[in-house]
């Protein structure tokens, strides 16, 4: 099988054979990551479908040094922050401008109460609690992602964690 | 229950939480088809802008065709006001630096595009809103007169002005920009921080302009660059846009 780096210097020379490829490889995790900081399955295939776009049309700017998962969840991330920061800068009146995520399908009480923590998590560190467990990826990776320090990653999770667990505690989740 | 019970069990939640599923069908035939269909209107209007300045500012744009700035200083200001044109219809600009000339405007157009340029990036208003800033809130359609006739169009942002029932109302370029634009504001960030040199500019900045893609993290903060360790521009000032 064709490695990361070889289907990404194919998508490189704007091959589309070679993009599928990689789509296939990642589009289900990237939108795993970007289905729960964005809460809507909509909101999140949009996202994704961005960070793919953006991916295809800078191809030539991947340097193979990077691992292509690495390179792929930095776009995505990028793109998923911004569409954190406009929910949370949008007024009334700003509405217009993106579909409010207001109907929400039914889902298993725990998600809903899961996904109401996380809400509460900052936007920072929620995005790196959902890179590292959608994902398992290594500290070093996770810096290299958000651009920050390894000590910066620890911080930010541990933080995030406290503050989930309590949260998920307040709800009940974690003492059954 | 421990402690470490307790990690391990939110340990757990979590990854079962953020489980990944299959990718979805044709995901990637729909991406290529959105790459087609970009763009392009955006890209004509561009090809299409005439800019005219004074020393003071940008006075006018309009399609088509203009006289040329009459002195250098005009003249450079116009060509500053194409290249933010240009940088912010391709998603890399979030705001304008460009100052504009509105002295030959008459009064209540002058505080109707004022009012209008004071709202943000990517968010929208309705023209009462206007009315009622500018203190005539019943001249919801003299607003709309004002804002069709802006000599400023981009810059001076009526594209953002819509109807209080979400429809879009007019647009001097046309009903199909005005959409395009929301579009565009909708998918360009504002914060973007340099992983080479961990500050974080409005997008648009002239001191990130040598940012290779790869340094390029986006924020959606000031508070959250900071807190990961990025401090804010002393150039474009983002905390002061925000």
């Amino acid at each position: 099988m064709e490695t990361d780096r070889e289907v990404m210097a194919r998508v490189a020379g704007q091959d589309e054979t070679a993009f599928s490829v990689l789509v296939e490889r990642y589009g289900g995790r990237l939108l795993a990551v970007a289905r729960r900081l964005l809460g809507s399955r909509a909101d999140a295939e949009d996202a994704v479908q961005r960070a793919l776009l953006q991916c295809y049309t800078g191809a030539s700017s991947y340097q193979p040094q990077w691992a292509v998962s690495t390179w792929l969840y930095r776009i995505l991330t990028n793109v998923c922050v911004d569409e954190l920061r406009r929910r949370a800068t949008r007024t009334a009146y700003g509405a217009s401008y993106a579909a409010v995520d207001s109907a929400r399908p039914r889902e298993p009480r725990r998600d809903l109460d899961l996904h109401r923590a996380l809400a509460r998590v900052p936007r920072e560190a929620r995005v790196l609690l959902a890179l590292r467990y959608a994902e398992g990826l290594s500290y070093g990776e996770l810096a290299r992602i958000r651009g920050i320090s390894v000590n910066t990653v620890k911080s930010q999770l541990a933080r995030g964690k406290a503050l989930l667990r309590e949260e998920l505690g307040k709800r009940g989740i974690l003492h059954d | 229950m421990t402690d470490l019970a307790t990690a391990n069990h939110l340990d757990d939640l979590l990854h079962d939480y953020f489980k990944p599923g299959p990718s979805p069908d044709g995901l990637a035939r729909r991406v290529l088809g959105a790459r087609r269909r970009d763009a392009e209107e955006l890209g004509r209007l561009e090809r299409s802008l005439a800019i005219q300045a004074t020393p003071e500012g940008v006075s006018l744009i309009r399609t088509g065709k203009l006289d040329k700035p009459a002195t250098a200083a005009a003249r450079r200001l116009a060509e500053q006001a194409r290249e933010e044109i240009v940088e912010y219809l391709a998603g890399r600009r979030a705001f304008f630096s460009v100052p504009i000339d509105l002295s030959g405007t008459p009064d209540f157009q002058r505080r109707v595009l004022e009012a209008a340029k004071r709202i943000p990036f990517g968010e929208a208003r309705p023209y009462a809103w206007i009315a009622e800033r500018i203190g005539h809130p019943h001249a919801v359609r003299a607003v709309g007169t004002a804002l069709g006739r802006n000599p400023v169009p981009l810059i001076v942002p009526c594209h953002r002005v819509w109807r209080s029932d979400g429809g879009l109302g007019g647009y001097l370029f046309g009903g199909e920009l005005k959409r395009r634009l929301a579009e565009l504001e909708r998918f360009t960030p504002i914060l973007a921080g340099s992983t080479a040199t961990r500050i974080v500019c409005r997008v648009g900045c002239h001191q990130a302009a040598s940012m290779r893609p790869e340094q390029r993290v986006v924020f959606g903060s000031v508070e959250d660059a900071r807190s990961v360790g990025y401090r804010p521009c002393k150039i474009c000032k983002p905390l002061s846009a925000a």
